[in-house]
């Protein structure tokens, strides 16, 4: 009966794709009850979720899964991470639709097809499993890409998501293949007992795992896998970028953490290469974040740099007692500041997405100080300022990786950290130093407006929670 | 017997990579990601033969379903794009320079 709590939310959200689907043949629902009834559905099942928590690890339904879904407090966490991630997405469309019209039913009903695809991906423990729920989760993000099918960008940016995709895809099976082939099996805990016994070393193994790696580090846009993501968020509307950053990374990393925390044999072996990546990732993306002067296009770099982080995290995770917190963590607080920001912009943004560089939004505190403080918030937060939710989470990551003894990746990461503060603070200040040139005039903030105040709210909660703790 | 299964595998995985890469027209590029996946059913098939299971044929059957999924997709987004630029030649999408 367990296990099939732990599926619950799955099984929700799967249905609410199915009836948003068929409802929307029906000419007499709006694109609004759609809003309303996947943010219902969404609700329903991140409480469902959230009863899930205290649940101890285990594999679902053993007899009838045969290992292939199992869950864990980090399993639950990153679903219900990501079910939150989606409900705000959905808050923010709502609004954002006012204003750019290429809204219809089926936009929520393929949100709620990727939520699916993503909450599938936080069960997996068996890599063909692992890349089914990781395609469902894909094609439902593909489609969102290039859902306002007007617009020529979001084409572009469907097209390249889609080509260089589909192509990280065909690496996960080919490494599936080569694992299945040295381990016997494709699940998690036959390779962590074949690699336990030496099979780490294996050429079969390593091949197999280092296409799998590639596979992972090019969806999380990790070095050197991470020149798509900055043209894909830019082509993307506001909603669902903010929904790729948080909710579709989310899932990975619980994916990549799930993969690589079964077996220390497989960890030990790939702990240079990922030591690597992290350092590139994060160096790269800060490189690249310096010279945007697109918003977008300089949180999708900011991104790059917290999948770095997030690396760090990996490489600093010991396999004998995985709980995941640390990654958990990072990935609610940065989900917090990066979805709050896509709030802001998605009804800052105007018709049509006018304001998108740094110099729109000149001056805005003295026309919107709300907004701007808001803002403000989310931007402290990404850069790791006290008190904030993304303080605590670089302080864990940092922590987790001077215990683990990898110094040099600790203090690398706070050099990273203190770079990324020049383009979060060039935006503060031209926020706050400069007068406005406009008037800033938007529709009504909706439910952006109050799905922002949450977040800032939450920034704070998910901050100051564990000293309270 | 499979080492020849597995280099040819590894062969025609290649040749699908090469293919994306040099590629320029959008359906070649498509066939080509095609062609990877099916040289992971191969591996997938000649493993299962090794270890004397079923499983592998599993695997490659459902490999496959996914693999229509995407094709449908692409061919979705094919048309999206005649509809944009009467062409398809990945040359003329430049709006997105990274």
């Amino acid at each position: 009966m367990n296990d099939f709590l732990s599926l619950l939310p799955l099984l929700v959200t799967c249905c609410g794709a199915i009836v948003l689907m068929l409802l929307a043949a029906l000419e007499k629902y709006r694109p609004e009850s759609g809003a309303l009834l996947s943010l219902g559905f969404l609700a329903a099942a991140f409480f469902l979720q959230l009863s899930t928590l205290g649940e101890p690890a285990r594999p679902l339904f053993r007899e009838l899964f045969n290992g292939m879904a199992s869950t864990s407090g980090f399993s639950a966490a990153a679903g219900a991470i990501v079910l939150a991630c989606a409900f705000f997405t959905v808050m923010i469309t709502h609004t954002y639709f006012k204003e750019n019209s290429f809204a219809t039913l089926e936009f929520y009903a393929v949100l709620l097809f990727a939520v699916c695809g993503m909450l599938l991906l936080t069960l997996a423990s068996e890599l063909i499993c692992a890349f089914i729920a990781l395609e469902i989760m894909s094609l439902a993000v593909y489609v969102l890409v290039g859902f306002n099918r007007n617009s020529l960008r979001a084409t572009e940016a469907l097209f390249k998501y889609l080509l260089l995709g589909a192509f990280a895809g065909a690496f996960f099976t080919m490494g599936t293949a080569l694992v299945y082939g040295a381990a016997g099996s494709t699940r998690f805990y036959d390779i962590a007992v074949f690699t336990q016994s030496g099979g780490a070393s294996a050429p079969l193994m390593i091949g197999g795992v280092f296409f799998l790696l590639v596979a992972l580090l090019f969806k999380a846009a990790a070095f050197p896998f991470h020149a798509w993501v900055v043209d894909v968020y830019d082509g993307a509307s506001v909603p669902v970028t903010g929904f790729m950053a948080t909710a579709l990374k989310t899932a990975l990393f619980a994916l990549f953490a799930n993969f690589l925390a079964q077996s220390a044999g497989l960890h030990d072996k790939w702990i240079t290469f990922l030591f690597v990546i992290s350092v590139m990732t994060m160096f790269g993306g800060n490189l690249i974040a310096i010279g945007q002067d697109n918003l977008k296009r300089m949180l999708a770099a900011s991104g790059i740099v917290h999948s770095g982080y997030l690396l760090i995290a990996l490489v600093a995770i010991s396999a004998d007692q995985f709980s995941g917190s640390v990654i958990a963590y990072y990935l609610a607080a940065y989900g917090a500041g990066t979805l709050g920001m896509f709030a802001a912009l998605s009804y800052l943004g105007g018709k049509d997405e006018r304001r998108v560089s740094f110099e729109d939004f000149k001056g805005l505190a003295k026309v919107r100080p709300f907004s701007a403080a808001a803002i403000t918030v989310f931007l402290l937060s990404m850069a790791g300022i006290p008190p904030t939710a993304g303080f605590m989470g670089k302080f864990y990551v940092i922590t987790a990786a001077i215990n683990a003894d990898h110094i040099a990746l600790a203090v690398l990461g706070i050099v990273s950290s203190i770079l990324s503060m020049w383009y979060y603070l060039r935006l503060i200040v031209l926020m706050y130093f400069h007068e406005a040139e406009e008037g800033f005039d938007t529709g009504r903030c909706g439910w952006a407006g109050t799905g922002t105040a949450i977040l800032v709210a939450s920034v704070f909660v998910i901050g100051i929670y564990p000293i309270i703790i | 017997m499979i080492q020849d299964y597995l280099v040819l595998s590894i062969v025609l995985f290649c040749l699908g990579m090469l293919g994306v890469i040099t590629r320029r027209n959008v359906f070649t590029v498509f066939m080509s990601v095609e062609l990877m996946l099916n040289a992971a059913n191969l591996a997938f098939i000649a493993f299962s033969r090794l270890h004397q299971t079923m499983d592998g044929h599993v695997l490659a059957m459902l490999v496959m379903a996914v693999a229509a999924a995407e094709a449908a997709l692409a061919l979705a987004v094919v048309i999206l794009l005649h509809k944009h630029k009467s062409r398809l030649d990945t040359n003329v999408f430049s709006l997105l320079k990274g």
